[in-house]
Parts: structure tokens; C-alpha cells; sequence
């Protein structure tokens, strides 16, 4: 069987766990709890027809308080960047993480969420952001963890492109 | 004596520490001291073997902290590397949450698993408070920068309103001053200043009383108009004096400002064109001090203007007040004598001897009195022009001597026997008809004959009704600046109604005596049908401005009148359109107490 690391990489709150948990057991909670450390789901999926494992790295949060342990980020063959629609302050902590998990990682499919797809209407992040990102060969997808949108096409189209890398 | 190695078994077990120690092979693991009862509830396998700990130990973030473990393990004699926290989640599907290290002492490697308890619940709790205090500030800032985009459109909207509204009202050539609650000047829009000839800066925060364009009396005249209900302001006439021959008129608007009642908005209304353009009109109406746009009027003015400039005796008849001594005025200023003197004379209710003294003058002693030599009207008025009014009442004995100078152009001087020559021109006039006197050998018919070589006749106020508002507008405002009552705005519609309607027996002198008396009873600021005098309303108007019904019998309109009087006879009277004495006899007749 075939296992594939995924880190999951944001700030604090973009809804990280949220996303993962939407995508492993299809539930959301309006309640925020805050990750220490490292969570780890397993999620089975086929891709063309070939089973694989994916080892989900829900890390803590980058903020002032919880720093990513350039580690945890190693062996995994791709990402998925997460920031929150309402918060503008969030594209730039996945910037900082995109740099480090180049520097670790090289050249790994990754995919940058957009989260908050459902709270469009109190987005700060301008609506032509994620053109502007798209424009840089980044795949981009906005989403929801509390609907449901955009997750499952996230996680397949990171997972694809892991397996063609 | 403890023995060290049950001392390490007992920590183990009293620590729920997992702990396991590196082969040599450096691939497998062997179990110190006892499993823990967490790891059994994890797993869920009562009885746990070694062989189940080395299957755990390749969960996936074991396994992957082990890579590096083993790195430092090959590295390191001595040190500790610590895994950071994991969760996973259990058999009872609740999260479970581990931390590892890689112990290195003396060739010793040992790998050292503990649950995380309650005693990481704390740092958990910190960080969950301060990222969710750091998101709740988020939520406040951006509530905060949608308010103030909200409120920061609605200013800019209320600015651009503003912005518009005084362009408009610049547009319309209106000038706005606005003031503040305690009546300072807060605004001045540019046609106000420009009306006003000053600056904002110069005015503003200054009390709008002592804007400097103001007169004492058009500051007090916008005072009283404040004071008044909104609904009841009407338009303050004003006129600047702005120097070098300056003037402008303007009508002042007083308005709340409707968001704060308390601040005032004056808008400013150049009226000067209009005013211009108004005169223009009056005297296009005017001829001389005559008044009127009628086509009888304007037919007077056309013959003044062919008399006029010839020396024959005009004869002006009309009924009493239709402005005689205004046409003979006119005759003399159109005329060719307007630079000499103009003497107007009334022949009635004068003895024939105190009117020839008076005409022609008399001698020192030609009479008991005469104590000195008097020139009379005829030399007074030489090179000029003598206006005989009321000539039907010149006694016959002076009727003869008016004649003979008349004729001959000279006047001798009661008591003296040499004439003097006179250049006067004579314009007579009388409300009677001659004709009829010289039948009643009241009047000389040659004098008669003499006197009317030009004749005029000046129309009766009820013949040339289109010209009674136009006549009632000029005597209100010189009413109305004689009377000083610059409160009274303008005359009611009801009020010129009845004006118009008015036969005016006594013609227009009687018109100027009406607006004088409406005027000074008039207590609002329009004047009504109830302030003109009681002859200028029928029956009916009286009783429709009482409100009371015309089909009350006398009793219940004097009833009425009273009861609207409050009582007071004299008022009633008044508004029933009758003396007082006839009140009193009709409230006799009707068998009610007429005092009291």
C-alpha cells in the first residue's frame, strides 16, 4: 500500500483541522479548538485505481506562540497551504511557510486553500487574490470546511499530482 | 537499603512512562519496567506483549520521529531529544495526545513515551485564550473598519449631498447662512457672501446679529420672524446699503435646520432684478404721482400730456379724492412752467372777502387787520401755475374778479387802484357739476366757459377697479413704513378681494384712509378682510369672517359677533358692519341688554 504524507500548513484558526476533519469524517465544528503539537489522520483513497494511504500532518498553527518544527515537515511528498478568507494577515504566514517547506521539502506538490468560502461576504482577501496567485503556477482553491466546498477537490488534486510528481 | 533497580521499576510504573531502550542491532527495542495502563487503553489490548510495542512504535509519527532519533542516538553519548506533542486518536475515538524523547547516557539509548495529562491542559488552555483573544481583537478590528467604512461612505455622501446642494442653491443665486445652536455663524455659502460682500472667515463664529450688511431694524425684523412658529415665517424683505450707491434687495427665508431645530439656516433671495424690473412696471402704472394701469387712467395721461404743454385754464372735474390736485400737479410739472411755482388754493368754506384778499392780494389798511401790504396766490404763483380747487364753491362776487383776470392777466390788490400783471396759468377743479350751478345762478356761466377751455375728467375708483391692488400694494408699504409695523408682510387675498369689491365712495383718498386703519389694527403678519374698516365688507364677508352662517337671522349673527368679539360691543359693531349706537338700538329692538 502505498503512503503519502500531506502537512497541512497555515496560521492559527484558518481552519486547518477543520478542513481535515471535513475531509476524514465529513464533520464540522463551529467550535475552535486550538492544535498543539501534531495531529495525525489517515485518509484511504484510489487514484486511478490505486489505493493509497494519506498520512495527514495537521500541525499547530504558525503564530508568536508555536513555531513549525522544520522537521515535521520532512518526508512528506506534498501540502496543502490554508488561509482564512477573513483575514488578510493569513497569506503571509503561508508565504513564510510555502519558503520554508521549499527549503526542506524541494519542489513537492502543494495546493493553497482559501478557506471560508461560506463567509465570502466578511473576506478581506481581495476576490482577484486568488488569480493573482493561480498566475504564479500556484493551484489555488477556495473553499469551505464548514459546507464542504472545494475540500474534497483539494485533497484529489494534491493527492494526484503527489502521485504524478 | 532500596535497591536501585526495583527504585527505577517503581518510578516507571508511578511516572505511566513507556519506556524502552535501544538493542544494539539498533533496529529493535527492549521493554524497561512495566507497560503502562495508558498504552493498554490505547491500544485496547489487555494483555500487550514487547512484540505489540515494537508494532506501535511504527505508527506514523513515531516512526518518523525514531529517523531522527536514531540520528541522534548515533551522534550523541549523552542528551535527550524531545518529539514535541502528537495526538492520535484512540480506540474510544477520542484524541490522545503523547510526547517522546531520545535519551542518550553513557552508551544507554532510551526512547521514552509518555501520555500527555491535565498537566499539559494548562499550556493547551493558554494558547486556546490567547488565539482566540487574538481573533475576537480581529473580529473587533474589522467590525470596527466596517463601521467606519459605513460610517466614512455616509460622511462622504453626506458631504457630497451637502457639497451638491450648496452648488445648487449657488446655481440658483440663493444664499445660505447657516448658524449653530447658540446662533453663531457656521457657514456662509459663496452667493451670500458675495450678496453680503464678506468673507466666511470674517463672520464665521461670530453671532449672525452682527453681520454688518444687517440694519438695526431688518436684524430685528429676522429676530421677530424667529420667534415665530415655522409654519407662520414668512419672507423678510431687507435692503443692503453695500456703499458706492450699492443696494441690494433681498428676501430672507428663516428655517430650522430640520436635524437639530435649534440651529438656523437663513436662505438669501437677491431680489434686486425683480425689484428692478417691478419699478420699471409701477412706472409704466405711473404717471407723475398718479397711479394706475387702466385704460381710463391711461387715457387721463395721454390728455395731461396734450394740455399740458399749452397755457389754456383747464377745468379737471371727478368725485371727491379721485386725485385732482395730482392732475393739476401733473399739468404744471409736464408742462413748460415746471420750474416756476405751483399754488394750490381750496375756494371752499372761505368767505369772499378772506378768499380775494388771499387771490389777489391786498394794500396795508385796505382792511381792519391789514397791517401790511400781502401778495396774494396770483402774484405768488407768477411764472407758475394756480390750482383753484373746488371752484364750484368760489363766491360769485370772486367768480368776477377770477374772470377779469382771467381775461385781462393782471390782479389789483385789495385796496390799491393800479393792476399788476400776472403770468400764471390757472387749472381748476371741482367735484360738482357746473353746469347745474350756472342753472341755479350758483356758478357764472362766462367763467364757466372761461375756465374749461381744456377739460379732464378723472375717472371714480369703483370705474377702474383693475387698478385698486396696484393702488392698495403702494399705500400698504407707505403704510406700513408710517406705521412702523414691518410685520405685516402682505395683503390677504381675501382682504384685496374685498378692496376690489369696495364701491369707494371717497375714491382713492378713501383707499389710502383704509390701508392706514388696516394697518394699525392689523395684529398678524398678513393682513385680512377683518382689519379693513367695517365699510369695506358686505354683509356676507362679514359673516363668512366670523364664520357664521348667512342664514342666521339678526339675532344670531349680533350673537355671534359678540360672542367673537368677546363680548365688547364697540368690536361687534365693527365686525357686524355697524356703529355702535345702531348695535345698541338693534339689541333694544331685540329686547336684549345693549351695556353690560
Amino acid at each position: 500500500m502505498i503512503q503519502k504524507k500531506i502537512c497541512m500548513l497555515g496560521a492559527f484558526a484558518v481552519g486547518k483541522t477543520s478542513f481535515v476533519k471535513q475531509y476524514v469524517t465529513g464533520i464540522f465544528s463551529e467550535k475552535y479548538h486550538t492544535t498543539v503539537g501534531v495531529k495525525i489522520d489517515k485518509k484511504m483513497v484510489e487514484i486511478d485505481g490505486q489505493p493509497i494511504t494519506l498520512i495527514l500532518w495537521d500541525l499547530h498553527g504558525e503564530d508568536e506562540f508555536q513555531k513549525i518544527r522544520a522537521s515535521y515537515l520532512r518526508g512528506s511528498s506534498g501540502y496543502l497551504l490554508v488561509v482564512d478568507g477573513t483575514r488578510q494577515k493569513t497569506i503571509a504566514v503561508v508565504e513564510d511557510l510555502h519558503r520554508m517547506a521549499q527549503e526542506i521539502l524541494g519542489e513537492v506538490p502543494f495546493v493553497l486553500v482559501i478557506n471560508k468560502a461560506d463567509l465570502s461576504e466578511q473576506w478581506e482577501i481581495q476576490k482577484d487574490a486568488a488569480e493573482r496567485f493561480r498566475a504564479r503556477g500556484w493551484m489555488v482553491i477556495e473553499g469551505s470546511a464548514k459546507t464542504g466546498e472545494g475540500v474534497e477537490q483539494a485533497f484529489s488534486q494534491l493527492t494526484k499530482s503527489m502521485v504524478d510528481d | 537499603m532500596i535497591d536501585d533497580r526495583s527504585l527505577l521499576t517503581g518510578l516507571i510504573e508511578a511516572l505511566h512512562v513507556l519506556v524502552l531502550q535501544r538493542m544494539k542491532d539498533s533496529q529493535s527495542f527492549r521493554l524497561i519496567g512495566s507497560i503502562p495502563e495508558w498504552f493498554r487503553m490505547f491500544t485496547g489490548t489487555p494483555h500487550v506483549t514487547e512484540a505489540e510495542v515494537q508494532v506501535y512504535l511504527q505508527r506514523p509519527f513515531l516512526e518518523h520521529f525514531l529517523t531522527e532519533a536514531h540520528e541522534f542516538w548515533d551522534t550523541h553519548t549523552f542528551g535527550q531529544l524531545a518529539s514535541g506533542l502528537w495526538a492520535e486518536q484512540g480506540q474510544d475515538g477520542h484524541d490522545v495526545q503523547f510526547e517522546a524523547d531520545a535519551v542518550a547516557k553513557d552508551g544507554v539509548k532510551l526512547l521514552l513515551i509518555q501520555r500527555v495529562g491535565s498537566g499539559n491542559f494548562g499550556l493547551q488552555a493558554v494558547l486556546q485564550t490567547a488565539r482566540e483573544s487574538g481573533l475576537q481583537h480581529h473580529h473587533a478590528l474589522s467590525e470596527h473598519k466596517q463601521v467606519q467604512q459605513v460610517l466614512g461612505g455616509k460622511l462622504e455622501q453626506s458631504e457630497r449631498l451637502r457639497d451638491d446642494l450648496v452648488m445648487i442653491l449657488d446655481r440658483l443665486q440663493i444664499g445660505t447662512i447657516m448658524t449653530d445652536e447658540e446662533g453663531r455663524v457656521t457657514f456662509l455659502s459663496r452667493v451670500a457672501q458675495e450678496l453680503l460682500s464678506m468673507t466666511e472667515q470674517a463672520v464665521a463664529g461670530q453671532p449672525w446679529s452682527d453681520i454688518q450688511a444687517f440694519s438695526e431694524s431688518d436684524t430685528l425684523s429676522l429676530q421677530k420672524m424667529l420667534l415665530r412658529a415655522i409654519n407662520e415665517r414668512l419672507k423678510v424683505p431687507v435692503m443692503l446699503e453695500l456703499g458706492k450707491g450699492r443696494r441690494v434687495s433681498l428676501e430672507i427665508d428663516v428655517q430650522e435646520d430640520p436635524r437639530n431645530t435649534q440651529r438656523t439656516i437663513f436662505f438669501l433671495y437677491d431680489v434686486t432684478e425683480v425689484q428692478g424690473l417691478r419699478g420699471l412696471l409701477t412706472e409704466k402704472s405711473r404717471f407723475f404721482d398718479l397711479v394706475g394701469k387702466s385704460s381710463v387712467m391711461t387715457e387721463v395721461y395721454r390728455r395731461i400730456q396734450d394740455i399740458a404743454p399749452v397755457d389754456a385754464t383747464v377745468l379737471i372735474q371727478g368725485e371727491t379724492g379721485t386725485g385732482k390736485e395730482l392732475v393739476a400737479r401733473a399739468l404744471h410739472q409736464a408742462g413748460p412752467r415746471k420750474d416756476g411755482p405751483f399754488i394750490a388754493v381750496n375756494c371752499a368754506g372761505l368767505t369772499d372777502s378772506l378768499l380775494g384778499s388771499q387771490l389777489f392780494g391786498h394794500k396795508r389798511g385796505a382792511f381792519t387787520g391789514a397791517s401790511h401790504d400781502h401778495q396774494g396766490f396770483f402774484e405768488a404763483a407768477n411764472t407758475g401755475t394756480l390750482f383753484l380747487d373746488e371752484i364750484g364753491d368760489m363766491p360769485l362776487s370772486i367768480q368776477t374778479t377770477l374772470l377779469r383776470v382771467l381775461q385781462e392777466k393782471e390782479i389789483t390788490r385789495l385796496g390799491e387802484s393800479h393792476p399788476r400783471k400776472v403770468d400764471v396759468r390757472v387749472v381748476t377743479a371741482t367735484h360738482q357739476n357746473l353746469e347745474e350751478l350756472v342753472k341755479t345762478r350758483e356758478f357764472r356761466s362766462d367763467l364757466l366757459y372761461r375756465v374749461r377751455v381744456a377739460r379732464l375728467y378723472l375717472p371714480a375708483l369703483r370705474d377702474r377697479r383693475e387698478d385698486i391692488s396696484l393702488l392698495a400694494e403702494i399705500f400698504f408699504g407707505q403704510s406700513r413704513t408710517a406705521t412702523k409695523k414691518f410685520d405685516v408682510q402682505e395683503i390677504s387675498t381675501e382682504a384685496m378681494q374685498a378692496l376690489i369689491k369696495y364701491r369707494w365712495p371717497g375714491n382713492v383718498r378713501e383707499l389710502r384712509s383704509a390701508l392706514d386703519y388696516a394697518l394699525i389694527h392689523c395684529r398678524g403678519s398678513t393682513l385680512q378682510p377683518s382689519d379693513l374698516p367695517p365699510e369695506c365688507l358686505t354683509h356676507s364677508d362679514v359673516l363668512t369672517l366670523m364664520g357664521i352662517h348667512s342664514g342666521l337671522d339678526e339675532k344670531g349673527q349680533i350673537f355671534a359677533a359678540l360672542k367673537r368679539a368677546k363680548g365688547k360691543r364697540a368690536e361687534a359693531a365693527r365686525l357686524l358692519g355697524m356703529s355702535r349706537s345702531t348695535l345698541y338700538r338693534r339689541l333694544e329692538s331685540l329686547g336684549l341688554p345693549s351695556k353690560g
